[in-house]
C-alpha cells in the first residue's frame, strides 16, 4: 500500500499540537514556545497547509445545542452486490452525516444526527425499508460525546522518509 | 445559541476558525468586543467546544479508521465513565460515546495498518470491565463531519 506519510519536525509537531488543542493560539505564543521567530511559525503553518497536511481549522461544536438532539450509529447489513447503490441512497438523507464500507460484522457504518427521536426512528423505518437491507442495527450516543484531537501520533513522522 | 449574530460568528468560525474577531466585526457591521462577548458566550454555554485543526490522516500515516464498539461489564468498580476515561487518553482514540442500543460505547480510532488495528484491539481488550469488542474498519481518507467530529 502506497504511504502518503510525509515527514516534519519539531517545530511542525509544535504547531499542530497547539492548534489541535486550540486553533486560535496566536502565532507568536507558538513562536515563543518553538523559540523560534513569528515570520518562521507563519510560514510554517502554510507551509503545512500547501502541502496538504492541514486541510482547515474549524469549531468542534456540540451538536445537541444545533438543534441536532439525537446522534446515532446505524450498522447495516445490505446484500453484498448493493452496497455502493445503498451507500448512495443513505447519502441523499439528510439526517445522514457519514456513511462509508465497513469491513466488520456489517456492510455499511452510518452516523446520523435528528432533532427528536421521532425523526431518528423514521431515517431508521426509512434505511429498512430499502429492499437491499436485510438488517440495521441502532446505536443512540448518549451523553456528552469524548473528543481528543491531541491523540493522533505526529512523532513517528520525524523520522519517516520524504 | 439564540442571536443571529451568534450564528453568523458560528458560521465564519466554522469555515475558518482562525478567522480575526476583527474580520467578522467588519463583515458583520458590529463592533470587535460586541463579537468577543459573542465568542465568550457560546464558549461558556458550551455551544462551542473548542477549535481544532483538521488535518489529512492519510498525510501523517493514517491508512483508514476503526469503529470499536464495546460491551462493558456493570459492576461498582466498573462504570461506563471510568472506562470512557481510559479511552480517550488512549493514542489514536479520537471519538468515544457512551450509546444505548446494540452496545454500551462506541469508539473510532485513526490506525496505521492491520497490525495497528489489532495492537489498538488489544490495548482496548485490556481495560478492566469490556466484556466484548466488535469492530468496524473504514479504508481510505474519510472525513466525517469536522465540526462535531474532528476528522
Amino acid at each position: 500500500m502506497e504511504m502518503a506519510r510525509q515527514k516534519i519536525d519539531k517545530i511542525d509537531i509544535n504547531i499542530l499540537r497547539n492548534l489541535q488543542r486550540d486553533a486560535r493560539t496566536k502565532y507568536s505564543d507558538i513562536a515563543k514556545q518553538s523559540q523560534v521567530s513569528v515570520d518562521t511559525i507563519i510560514k510554517r503553518y502554510r507551509k503545512l497547509q500547501k502541502r496538504g497536511i492541514i486541510t482547515n481549522t474549524t469549531l468542534l461544536l456540540d451538536p445537541r445545542r444545533f438543534g441536532d438532539e439525537v446522534i446515532a450509529n446505524f450498522n447495516i447489513d445490505v446484500e453484498p452486490q448493493s452496497i455502493k447503490e445503498v451507500i448512495a441512497f443513505l447519502e441523499k438523507q439528510p439526517n445522514i452525516k457519514f456513511s462509508t464500507h465497513a469491513m466488520g460484522e456489517d456492510n455499511i457504518f452510518t452516523i446520523a444526527t435528528a432533532r427528536n427521536m421521532n425523526e431518528m426512528n423514521n431515517l431508521k423505518e426509512k434505511i429498512q425499508s430499502h429492499n437491499m437491507v436485510r438488517e440495521v442495527k441502532t446505536s443512540i450516543w448518549v451523553d456528552q460525546f469524548l473528543l481528543c484531537p491531541e491523540n493522533f501520533e505526529l512523532e513517528p513522522l520525524m523520522e519517516a522518509k520524504r | 445559541m439564540s442571536t443571529p449574530l451568534d450564528k453568523e460568528i458560528v458560521k465564519y468560525l466554522t469555515e475558518d476558525a482562525r478567522m480575526s474577531f476583527r474580520k467578522i466585526a467588519n463583515i458583520t457591521d458590529k463592533s470587535t468586543d460586541t463579537i468577543i462577548n459573542h465568542y465568550n458566550s457560546l464558549i461558556e454555554s458550551g455551544d462551542i467546544r473548542g477549535s481544532t485543526v483538521v488535518v489529512d490522516i492519510e498525510k501523517i500515516g493514517y491508512q483508514g479508521i476503526a469503529a470499536f464498539e464495546i460491551d462493558i461489564t456493570r459492576s461498582d468498580e466498573v462504570t461506563s465513565e471510568k472506562i470512557m476515561e481510559t479511552l480517550i487518553v488512549m493514542p489514536n482514540v479520537i471519538v468515544a460515546t457512551k450509546t444505548v442500543g446494540e452496545h454500551d460505547i462506541m469508539v473510532l480510532a485513526v490506525i496505521h495498518d492491520l497490525e495497528h488495528y489489532q495492537q489498538i484491539c488489544e490495548e482496548i481488550g485490556q481495560i478492566n470491565g469490556i466484556k466484548n469488542i466488535s469492530s468496524d474498519i473504514w479504508s481510505g481518507n474519510k472525513k466525517i463531519l469536522p465540526k462535531y467530529f474532528i476528522i
